[in-house]
């Protein structure tokens, strides 16, 4: 919850974005009674509604947590018409986010459902919905951000993994190097890629070394570029590089962009690559 | 400044510290002078202790390169560093239509494969 910055200024804030005013907060406690007197019928017409969504059948087939989510909806609507919306009732969103999450509900079936929730509570509190559907649209916004923070915490904990893959330098015999490139590369991982490279030309005493993109699935500019640089330094220190596997779209793609390709060396694949580079060896 | 030794038909030269601009330029005289006088093939400049090479300085090696070849001999410049050969990269600076190696026995070497080919 402290991750996601949900003080208590940041609720106040959240009321202001939605338009709620005391005004709202008295009409719903007009609406507490009925709606507390049915809240088993509303329940259902939330749970109902996803038995029907075939992507929400992972929580309801789920006998562990759909007690729990139904528990924590009851809750939920007795929240809603208590009339204090504070860190707690903000906490307890946060929880049953948390909830969809695991069974991954998809943000625009929840929104399906909540709808249906408030069709529900309309049935018993007309006059009053107006009000309603104002702490709707903070419990969605809530809800929402909830989920999509954490589909970003996961995408960043895999684009680190993916980071911290090695790129590893391999040597393939004596003076000659192998670097296999695979996945994405940013500029971070080019750089990375181009110092380990250098450090293990020195190292190694390599005078070839084939870099193979088979596994690069797109080139853009800046990767073209850092290519190139890497060729350009690595001849400096007197090594040759190869690069091998460059696929037919990544080959399209650097001859749409315009890049100067005369200091590429490239071979079809691996193999060729490794068998120019020991030529190159035996000269 | 930088010592010019004489091994065979080869003239070696290692720049051990950073160099002025008159420095760097009084070598260059003198290295186009010693190919004539010694009528040396080959030319190895070795710039293993420099961790700084800036673009005047490379420039000027670059032409050292291309007036050795006017006088009869093939230049190479061997040890540049890792850091070095990045930045340079990185200004654009690529050395282009000069032989490079990893070292001073591999500039020999190079110089060695390239006599081969040329008889």
């Amino acid at each position: 919850m402290r991750s996601m910055g949900m003080t208590p200024a940041e609720i106040e804030r959240r009321k202001i974005y939605v338009g709620l005013t005391p005004e709202d907060v008295r009409a719903i406690a007009g609406a507490r009674k009925a709606i507390e007197d049915t809240v088993d019928r509303h329940v259902d017409a939330f749970f109902g509604y996803l038995a029907k969504i075939p992507e929400a059948h992972g929580l309801i087939e789920n006998r562990e947590q759909l007690p729990r989510a139904k528990k924590l909806k009851r809750d939920h609507i007795f929240g809603l018409v208590s009339g204090t919306y504070d860190e707690k009732y903000v906490e307890q969103r946060l929880e049953l986010a948390e909830l969809y999450n695991k069974i991954g509900l998809e943000p625009a079936v929840f929104l399906g459902a909540y709808n249906h929730l408030m069709t529900s509570l309309e049935s018993v509190a007309r006059e009053q919905i107006t009000s309603l559907r104002k702490i709707g649209a903070f419990d969605i916004g809530v809800t929402v951000d909830a989920l999509v923070h954490q589909r970003e915490r996961v995408i960043r904990i895999q684009s680190e993994a993916i980071r911290e893959l090695s790129t590893p330098v391999l040597q393939v015999r004596d003076r000659m190097l192998l670097i296999p490139i695979i996945g994405v590369v940013d500029s971070h991982r080019a750089q990375l890629i181009m110092e380990n490279l250098l450090a293990s030309i020195r190292s190694q005493r390599a005078r070839a070394a084939v870099m193979d993109v088979t596994g690069v699935a797109t080139v853009d500019s800046k990767v073209a570029n850092y290519l190139l640089q890497t060729v350009a330094a690595a001849r400096l220190m007197g090594a040759h590089v190869i690069i091998s596997g460059l696929s037919a779209e990544v080959a399209q793609s650097l001859v749409a962009l315009g890049i100067d390709l005369e200091q590429i060396h490239a071979v079809g694949d691996l193999q060729g690559g490794l068998e120019e580079a020991e030529r190159m060896l035996a000269r | 400044m930088v010592p010019i030794l004489k091994q065979g038909d080869t003239l070696i030269a290692s720049i051990v510290a950073a160099l002025s601009d008159d420095d760097l330029m009084k070598f260059r005289d003198d290295l186009a002078q010693r190919i004539g006088t010694v009528r040396a093939r080959g030319v190895v400049i070795d710039v293993t202790a420099l961790d700084v090479l800036d673009s005047f300085a490379t420039r000027t090696l670059r032409g050292i390169a291309y007036t050795a070849r006017l006088r009869g001999a093939e230049t190479v410049i061997v040890g540049i560093q890792p850091e070095v050969a990045f930045t340079l990269v990185q200004l654009g600076l690529t050395l282009e239509g000069v032989s490079t190696a990893l070292d001073l026995e591999e500039g020999l070497a190079l110089l060695a494969r390239k006599k081969q080919e040329r008889r």
